[in-house]
């Protein structure tokens, strides 16, 4: 079977001089084209009036010569209402001369033009539109019209503004609240500073004229005299601890955190070195695992480790056999630091109070302390993202696990992250 | 033997008790002269007001400077020192309660030539009064006087 024309036919008919018909003559002509065409064009046409962008064709002088549906319903204006006008009817007002003359030089040139236009709808409200402008040209390359295609973004802008408006407000905030936030820590540490100042000195007189009372009059004091001088100077010295304790908690919450790789077990040596040169008689076995590394803040990182490491030092005293370890392991799939000693240990079932600041689970009577190390320790992991948890056992020594979950290992991505740390 | 004289800028009369206790204690016998505030303290090394006229030839050996001071503070008088001819290389021995990162490095900052903090425990103070006193006093050698 051959194609399928689509075909059209004239019939003529022709007749004599008296007017009978003589014949009929078939003209057929192959239109299959033209009606490929014509279905080309209805699907193109059909496109245009349905497009949800406003569609203008005008001449080359610019006068309109069709709008879409979309363009009616845009603008309010009727197509019949703007044929032959000029698409200035639309304008704003609020772009320059130089932005339609910039348009104009474009298009005549030939080119696409793409830009922005706020224009006015036939009732006097005005829209924002994104706006794209075509040359057409003959097939002699004469422009014979141009097709411009408009999109109401009205909404987006409007969008778009409430976005930044809330942003604005929202970094606004930001500032007010740092603000607060600065004033804060500055009473903070104004605090700090006085009690620093101010709160030792009478703790030093108590302490220094007691010893002078001891020395000067040692033969007007008999032994229960002297016994209670001496409770004077270990009190004093005791609040002294206090404050000192206090005012490092304070610092820890609001000094400025720095980031830089530290290398922990360098850390722990330095500190296990100074206890032992603290007391040169005791024998405590240390094992410190070596290269651990974090990142965060060095001096932070060296209270943590000197709380827990201290720690460990003092509920190990009783021990003949001491010993404290530090190193690293998984758990649930993340690496944790631990500090692990075989001293005194605790009971799990206050375990929940480890943390508190001033929360004790030995009397001094045992074992001397202000209970604010851990609580120390607990504010310097909270301020690297981390966590820190424990684990114990009356008379069978304790474990004091610690992770930095934000803070990524060195290992993956020093580079990158060492360079963000400066 | 010239005398070498210590001046004790110190506004808390019962550490300067202390502070003289404790340099009798360590043996130092050099004179102490005391000022309660900045202001005495640079009245004495300048020689003015109730020092006027006494003989700027002698210049103490180390000054044990307070930091908290009625009228003029310690980091004040700290810089007014530096800043004069007669009295730039003096030592200075900023001899305070707190340890406060701002202070030391605020004091060395103003050129402090060391920072001690008063010990609580009178024990440990006598201990540290006694190896400054031996250090700014016995080992240290001043600058010339011009």
């Amino acid at each position: 079977m051959g194609a399928r024309l689509v075909v059209a036919s004239h019939w003529v008919l022709h007749k004599d001089e008296q007017g009978k018909p003589r014949a009929i003559l078939e003209i057929n002509n192959d239109i299959t084209e033209r009606k490929q065409m014509e279905d080309r064009l209805t699907r193109l046409a059909t496109a245009v009036e349905q497009s949800g962008d406003s569609i203008i064709i005008t001449d080359p002088a610019g006068n309109i010569q069709y709008v879409n549906p979309a363009f009616e319903q845009t603008t309010g204006y009727s197509s019949a209402e703007v044929i032959g006008q000029n698409p200035r009817i639309l304008k704003g007002g609020q772009a320059s001369p130089e932005y339609y003359k910039h348009l104009w030089e474009t298009i005549t040139r030939g080119e696409q033009w793409q830009g922005h236009f706020t224009n006015r709808k036939r009732d006097g409200t005005l829209f924002e539109g994104e706006v794209t402008i075509s040359p057409v040209r003959d097939g002699a390359g004469k422009i014979v019209s141009y097709v411009a295609v408009e999109r109401d973004v009205t909404e987006r802008r409007r969008a778009e503004a409430e976005v930044r408006r809330l942003n604005e407000e929202l970094e606004q905030r930001v500032v007010e609240r740092t603000a607060q936030l600065e004033a804060a820590n500055k009473e903070l540490e104004a605090f700090s500073y006085s009690v620093s100042h101010d709160l030792r000195a009478p703790l030093r007189h108590i302490n220094g004229f007691s010893q002078a009372l001891l020395e000067d009059y040692a033969d007007k004091l008999d032994e229960a005299g002297k016994g209670y001088l001496q409770e004077v100077r270990s009190a004093s010295q005791e609040m002294a601890q206090l404050i000192d304790d206090l005012l490092q908690l304070a610092r820890v919450t609001r000094s400025e955190m720095r980031s830089e790789v530290v290398n922990l077990s360098e850390l722990a040596h330095a500190v296990v070195a100074a206890l032992q040169a603290r007391e040169p008689e005791r024998t405590v076995t240390i094992k410190i695992e070596e290269g651990l590394v974090t990142h965060g803040d060095k001096r932070l990182l060296q209270v943590l480790l000197g709380n827990l490491l201290g720690n460990a030092w003092k509920f190990t005293a009783k021990r003949a056999q001491a010993e404290i370890s530090f190193g690293q392991e998984r758990q649930d799939g993340q690496s944790v630091f631990y500090v692990r000693d075989n001293g005194a240990g605790f009971d799990m079932a206050y375990v929940n109070k480890l943390f508190g600041a001033f929360q004790r689970l030995h009397s001094p009577r045992e074992f001397e302390g202000t209970g604010i190390g851990l609580a120390t320790v607990q504010r310097i992991t909270n301020r690297h993202g981390g966590h820190v948890w424990a684990e114990g056992k009356i008379q069978e020594g304790a474990t004091f696990f610690f992770s930095f979950a934000n803070f990524k290992e060195a290992e993956d991505g020093e580079q990158s992250d060492l360079t963000r740390g400066r | 033997m010239e005398n070498k004289v210590i001046l004790l800028v110190e506004d808390n009369a019962r550490d300067e008790a202390l502070t003289l206790r404790a340099l009798k204690k360590s043996n130092i016998v050099n004179d102490v002269i005391v000022a309660r505030d900045g202001v005495e303290a640079l009245d004495y090394l300048f020689g003015t007001g109730a020092h006027a006229g006494r003989d700027l030839g002698v210049m103490p050996q180390m000054i044990l400077l307070d930091l908290k001071l009625p009228k003029v503070d310690g980091l004040q008088v700290l810089q007014k020192i530096r800043a004069d001819e007669r009295t730039k290389r003096l030592p200075v021995v900023i001899f305070t309660s707190s340890s406060e990162e701002e202070d030391l490095i605020k004091s060395y900052n103003l050129g402090a030539n060391s920072y001690v903090r008063k010990p609580v425990d009178f024990e440990q103070f006598l201990e540290a009064t006694r190896q400054l006193g031996l250090y700014w006093l016995v080992l240290n050698q001043v600058a010339p006087n011009d």
